[in-house]
C-alpha cells in the first residue's frame, strides 16, 4: 500500500510539474500547450458548467468561453492556486455572465439527465439511479439556489468562497443552500414516492 | 427527507457528484478559432517586482531620513577619511534619457560626496545604503532589458527607479545645501 501511495504521490507531482510547464508554454503563446491543458481540464470545467446551468448547449458555450478567457488572462495567472482551481473560477464567471445575458433562463428544454446518464457510466453517482435523479432535481432548481448548491454542496467550496464567486452576501449563500437542500429533498422524496 | 439521516444521505450523494463529465462533442475547434494567435507578453519575473518594491522602500526610507535630519537640525560634521565611495545608479545600457534629466542628475551626483560629508554618520550611512540598493536594482533591470529589449513594463520600472534616485539625490542636496531649489517634482515624468 505504501508503495502504491508513493507512486500516486509521484504521479501527482509529475502531473503538477507537467501542468506547470504547459501553463508556462501557453502563457508564451503556444496554442498546442493550451490545447493539452484543455484536454486535461475539459471534463472538469464542462461538468461544473453543466451542473450550474442545467443545460447542455449552454454548458458547452460556457466551457468554450471559460477557456478563451483563460487564454487571454494566462499572463496574470500567478500559480498561487492550482491551474484547475483558477480555471474553475473563470468557468463560474462564464456561467454567471451567460446567465445574465440569458436573463437566467433555466435549462428545462434540454434536460441534463440523458447527458449525465451517458457520461457517468462509471457509477460515480451510484448504481441505483439515485444520482441521475439528483442531477435532474438539481437542474430543475431555481438558478440562484442551484449555483449555491453546486458550488458549496457538490464541489465543497466554503460559504465565503461561494459567496465571493457568486457576488452575494455570505448570509444569502447560506439561505440559498438551505433552500436548495429543502427543495432537493422534497423533489427526491416525491420521486421516491412515485416509484 | 428532513431527518439527519436523509441529510447525510443527501450530502453523500452531492459529494459523489464531483466527477468529470466529458462534453458530448469536441469543443476545442471552437475555442481555437477564438484564440488570438499572437505571442503573449512574457511574464514579469518575480525578482522584478521585488526590485520595484525595494526601490520604493528605499525611496521612502530616504525621504524619512531626510525629514528626520531636517527636523533635528544636525550640525555639520566632518566626514571620516576612508569612506566607501557612493556611486549613483549606472544606466549605461538603459534607454536614452532626455537631456534635462541627465543634466539635473549629473549636477546632483557631482556634489553628492561633498554633501554627504556634512551629514551625521547614521543618516549618511542610510542614504549610502539606499543609493547602493537603487544601483543594484537598476543594474538588474538593465540586465533584464538587455534580454527583453523594448519590454514596456521593465522600461517603466527603470523610469521609476530613475525618478526615485533623482528624488533621493535632490533630498540630500536640499537638506545639506543652502539656497537650493526644490526637489524635482515626482509628477514630472521622465521622457525617453
Amino acid at each position: 500500500m505504501a508503495g502504491a501511495a508513493n507512486e500516486s504521490e509521484f504521479e501527482r507531482a509529475r502531473r503538477v510539474a507537467e501542468e506547470r510547464r504547459l501553463v508556462e508554454s501557453a502563457a508564451q503563446g503556444s496554442s498546442g500547450a493550451f490545447e493539452r491543458l484543455y484536454r486535461l481540464h475539459a471534463g472538469k470545467v464542462y461538468g461544473l458548467c453543466l451542473r450550474m446551468t442545467g443545460h447542455r448547449e449552454t454548458a458547452e458555450d460556457c466551457t468554450q468561453e471559460a477557456f478563451v478567457q483563460a487564454w487571454r488572462n494566462l499572463a496574470r495567472f500567478e500559480a498561487r492556486s492550482s491551474f484547475g482551481t483558477w480555471l474553475h473560477r473563470i468557468a463560474v464567471n462564464a456561467v454567471l455572465a451567460q446567465g445574465r445575458r440569458r436573463g437566467e433562463r433555466v435549462g428545462a428544454e434540454a434536460s441534463i439527465e440523458d447527458e449525465i446518464g451517458e457520461t457517468l457510466a462509471d457509477g460515480t453517482v451510484g448504481d441505483t439511479g439515485a444520482g441521475m435523479d439528483v442531477e435532474a432535481a438539481i437542474a430543475g432548481l431555481p438558478a440562484g439556489a442551484r449555483h449555491v448548491l453546486v458550488l458549496a454542496g457538490v464541489y465543497g467550496y466554503s460559504h465565503e468562497e461561494t459567496a465571493e464567486m457568486l457576488g452575494v452576501a455570505v448570509g444569502t449563500c447560506k439561505a440559498q443552500l438551505h433552500r436548495a437542500r429543502q427543495l432537493l429533498g422534497q423533489r427526491l422524496a416525491a420521486a421516491e414516492g412515485s416509484r | 427527507m428532513t431527518h439527519p439521516e436523509s441529510d447525510r444521505r443527501l450530502d453523500d450523494v452531492l459529494q459523489s457528484m464531483r466527477g468529470e463529465i466529458e462534453p458530448g462533442r469536441d469543443l476545442w475547434p471552437g475555442i481555437e478559432s477564438r484564440l488570438e494567435h499572437r505571442p503573449l507578453r512574457p511574464r514579469w519575473p518575480a525578482w522584478a517586482w521585488q526590485a520595484a518594491a525595494a526601490v520604493a522602500l528605499v525611496a521612502v526610507s530616504s525621504l524619512v531620513t531626510a525629514a528626520f535630519v531636517r527636523q533635528w537640525s544636525v550640525p555639520v560634521v566632518q566626514a571620516p577619511a576612508a569612506r566607501p565611495r557612493v556611486v549613483p545608479a549606472s544606466y549605461a545600457s538603459g534607454p536614452a534619457l532626455n537631456a534635462d534629466y541627465e543634466a539635473a542628475r549629473r549636477q546632483l551626483a557631482a556634489d553628492l560626496e561633498q554633501r554627504l560629508a556634512t551629514l551625521p554618520p547614521s543618516a549618511r550611512q542610510k542614504l549610502e545604503a539606499n543609493l547602493a540598493e537603487m544601483r543594484r536594482a537598476a543594474e538588474e533591470i538593465n540586465a533584464a532589458l538587455a534580454r527583453q529589449p523594448g519590454d514596456a513594463l521593465l522600461e517603466e520600472l527603470l523610469m521609476n527607479t530613475y525618478q526615485d534616485e533623482l528624488g533621493v539625490l535632490a533630498s540630500v542636496k536640499q537638506l545639506t545645501g543652502t539656497g537650493v531649489g526644490p526637489a524635482p517634482a515626482r509628477q514630472e515624468k521622465i521622457r525617453l
